[in-house]
This record gives structure tokens, C-alpha cells and sequence, in this order.
């Protein structure tokens, strides 16, 4: 994960209380609920501008910073992938 | 004293096109009349309900529609304009095609969210969207939804996997004669010129371009949109009191007790003063959050507005009601408006769920107090 993604997560996670943010923390346990999961998402969508696919929109996505780190970076070499072959 | 700006002294000339149609349209004859005079993009950012809303001319458009209406009528015309609109702008393919019919005042679109389960948890919904290749079908119930009985497309939310993931849900836009889809009327007295009613679906099939915004952004599609209409009800609640509070001091003034009229007296005149300073605090915070809701995604001013005008549109018209005697029990007064009114304490959440979006946002609140 980058600082840049980190940044913009920890926000979302009020019981982080300081501690280390890591690709296993579960992001439920830390205080992500659907409101603020929906907020996230349009954060990542807005101020990473990447928008994340279908396929990607489930609760593992969801589950840890790692994964949702994964599905970003993802979303972000497809849409450039795609504006290459464009 | 400055002028209020959200809404006018009086109507402008062109929503005078509205007189043409009785008192008693419905909320369709009166879409289709806003439509047919180009009235009805006003609402919007340049016109164009991706940009958002435009309050101003929404809340000079929804006084127009409450003051010549029924509020089952406002009703029926405010949700498709603060939620339907905007979210089929979101979308392509035969969304684009209702967008355009809608904003012509050709289409009448309903926002069917609420399931056979409880309205206040929309994650526990029960219709479902099931994907066979290019097809998607639809299989479920809503439960009072406006426009049901009287619109040409329905903006169904379902779920397409089980379990309460904001991401299990999925926005489809059914045509309301697709087959296997049923309406029926609401049964009530209440909300008359609304079309509110029950909906169901029954293996509704339809082509995959009929999912709106992408298979799982149906709570996020809700949630993006759900400001607007919050921001859209408080203006109206601003031209409920407004109307309501006018009608009341009329009758005031107009009523003899004993030397003079109910306006002498003086305890009389404090319960009306209060009740007016309420409708003055609800519309100085409409205008305060109006643009921060409609330019962005605001989800904590939404909500205080939301729980505003709730509040200042019961107390309001409890206190009209109660001053204008039993002359508050006529067809249309103010007894019969709070008992509809009182939607605005549970329609597109309630004042409960909106006072907890505050209360997640209290120690941002409090540091605006300090600004």
C-alpha cells in the first residue's frame, strides 16, 4: 500500500486509534460501516480516479486494506490499459 | 430585513402556466404541464441533473407546485425530480432515453426502494435480480411507493447476491408495462394525486441494459442521491410553513372575538410568533447548506435538514392547526396537512436514522459551531 492510499483510508477507520495500518487489517473491525464503505468509495473514485469494476464491487473488496489496496491498483492499471488502447 | 432567497414574495410568471389545471390534479397532469413549459430542467445545474441541483429554482419550483396543490401532488412531483432524475443521469442506454422523456414532462418515473421489509433498513430488501447471461429478472415487492399506480418507468432497487453488503444491490429501470409487473393502490385516504402504491414483480425479464449505473452501485447510487431529495423536502417544508403560516394569520385576523378579531389577543399572537420564528430557523439553515448539499455528496447537512424540516413542519402545522379551531377540519386544512405531513419524518428516512447520520458527524458539527 502507499502512503497516498493510506492517507485516504485511514480517515474511515475512527478505531485505527494510531495504530499501524496493514494489508490484513479488517476494515469492518476498525470501524468501516456501509455509510462510511459507500463514502470510501466514492473517495478512491473521486481523488484516485479510478473507478472500480463490477466484478470488484463485493465484500472482499471490502474486507481488508490489503484487498482493497489490490482491487484499486487493479482498477488503475485496467483504466490505464484501456486508455493506452484507446 | 433581507429578502429570502430561496423563495420569492411571489410565484414568477412563467409557473403560471400551472393555473391552467385544477386544484385537483394529480402529480402526473402536473409533471406533464411543468414538462410541456421547459420548467422542469430548471431544477437543475445548468439544466442538467448530472450537475446537480439548482435550489433556488427548486424550492421556487416545488412552492409553486404546494401552493396550487395537494401534497399528494407535490409529492409526486418532487421525488422523481430531487432522486429519479438525477440517478438516470447516471446511466446510459434506455436510461438516457426515460431521462429525456421525464425532463419533457413524456414520463412519469417512480423510485421504488422500500421492500416488504422495514423502509428504515433498505439492506435487509428482498427483491431480487437474478443474471441469466443478457438478461436480468426481477422478482419481489415494494411497499408505497409514489408514481407507483401512475408512472411509465419504475427505478427498482434489488439485490443480486444475498447478505447486507452495500454492494450486493443493483439499480434496474423497468418499464411499469413490462410484464409481470402489478400494481396496486396504497390503501389510504391520504396522499391524494400521488399514485403511492404497492408494486410487485414477477419474473420481470428484461435486457441487461436495463441495469442502471452498474451491478453493485445500487446503495451507493442511493446514498449519492439521497442528499438531493433531503435538500429538496426542506425546501419544500419551507413553502409548506410559508403557505400554512399565511393562511393561518388570514383566518387570524379575519375571525371577531369579542372587540376585535383572534389576532388581538395577545397569547394568541405568541404562539403564532413562535411557530413563524420555527419556519424562520428551518429556512435560514436551508439556505445556509442549500449549495453544500447540492454540489457535493454532504451526507451530514442532508441530514440535518432532513431532521429540520421534519421537526419545524410537525410543530408548524400542529400549531396552525390547533390556532384555526375547528376551522383547521376542513377539506384541505391544516388537520388533514399534518397528517400527510408527517411523511416527512419517514419518507427517504426517518428523522431517527437522520439524527444518527448527525450524531456519527458530532464532533465535526461542533467545530462548525466554533466557526
Amino acid at each position: 500500500m502507499n502512503a497516498t492510499f493510506e492517507n485516504l483510508l485511514t480517515p474511515f477507520l475512527p478505531y485505527l486509534n494510531g495504530n499501524p495500518l496493514t494489508e490484513d487489517s479488517r476494515l469492518h473491525d476498525l470501524g468501516l460501516n456501509s455509510m462510511k464503505a459507500i463514502d470510501l468509495l466514492f473517495t478512491i473514485e473521486d481523488e484516485l480516479g479510478v473507478s472500480l469494476p463490477d466484478e470488484d464491487l463485493n465484500d472482499a473488496t471490502f474486507a481488508t486494506a490489503g484487498a482493497l489496496w489490490n482491487a484499486v491498483q487493479r482498477a488503475g492499471t485496467g483504466q490505464e490499459d484501456r486508455k493506452a488502447a484507446a | 430585513m433581507s429578502t429570502p432567497t430561496l423563495l420569492p414574495r411571489a410565484d414568477p410568471p412563467s409557473y403560471r402556466a400551472l393555473d391552467a389545471l385544477t386544484t385537483g390534479a394529480s402529480g402526473p397532469e402536473v409533471w406533464r404541464a411543468l414538462g410541456a413549459e421547459g420548467l422542469l430542467p430548471r431544477a437543475y445545474r445548468d439544466g442538467d441533473p448530472r450537475r446537480g441541483l439548482e435550489p433556488g429554482e427548486l424550492g421556487r419550483l416545488l412552492a409553486a407546485v404546494d401552493g396550487r396543490f395537494s401534497l399528494g401532488t407535490t409529492l409526486a412531483v418532487c421525488v422523481p425530480l430531487a432522486t429519479c432524475l438525477p440517478l438516470l443521469a447516471r446511466a446510459a442506454g434506455p436510461a438516457s432515453r426515460t431521462l429525456s422523456d421525464a425532463l419533457r414532462g413524456r414520463t412519469v418515473v417512480a423510485l421504488a426502494a422500500t421492500d416488504d421489509t422495514a423502509g428504515c433498513d433498505l439492506t435487509s430488501l428482498n427483491t431480487e435480480a437474478v443474471f441469466d447471461d443478457d438478461v436480468v429478472e426481477l422478482n419481489g415487492t415494494k411497499r408505497w411507493i409514489t408514481n407507483a399506480t401512475r408512472c411509465e418507468a419504475l427505478l427498482v432497487l434489488a439485490r443480486h447476491r444475498p447478505g447486507p453488503h452495500f454492494t450486493n444491490f443493483t439499480w434496474v429501470l423497468v418499464p411499469a408495462d413490462a410484464p409481470g409487473v402489478h400494481a396496486e393502490p396504497a390503501d389510504t385516504d391520504l396522499f391524494d394525486g400521488s399514485g403511492t402504491g404497492h408494486l410487485s414483480f414477477d419474473h420481470v425479464r428484461l435486457g441487461r441494459e436495463h441495469v442502471m449505473g452498474g451491478v453493485g452501485r445500487g446503495m451507493s447510487g442511493f446514498a449519492a442521491h439521497i442528499a438531493s431529495e433531503r435538500l429538496a423536502g426542506a425546501l419544500w417544508a419551507v413553502a409548506l410553513c410559508r403557505r400554512v403560516l399565511r393562511d393561518t394569520l388570514h383566518h387570524l385576523r379575519e375571525r371577531p372575538y369579542a372587540d376585535g378579531t383572534l389576532w388581538h389577543v395577545e397569547g394568541i399572537r405568541q404562539r403564532y410568533a413562535a411557530a413563524l420564528l420555527l419556519a424562520r430557523q428551518h429556512q435560514a439553515l436551508t439556505a445556509g447548506l442549500a449549495d453544500a448539499v447540492a454540489s457535493g455528496r454532504d451526507a451530514t447537512s442532508a441530514a440535518m435538514l432532513k431532521a429540520s424540516a421534519a421537526g419545524t413542519v410537525e410543530r408548524v402545522l400542529d400549531e396552525c392547526a390547533h390556532l384555526q379551531g375547528a376551522h383547521g377540519f376542513r377539506r384541505g386544512g391544516p388537520q388533514e396537512l399534518r397528517a400527510q405531513a408527517a411523511l416527512f419524518g419517514i419518507g427517504g428516512g426517518t428523522t431517527e436514522i437522520v439524527l444518527s447520520v448527525m450524531a456519527g458527524a458530532a464532533t465535526d458539527l461542533l467545530e462548525e459551531l466554533d466557526r
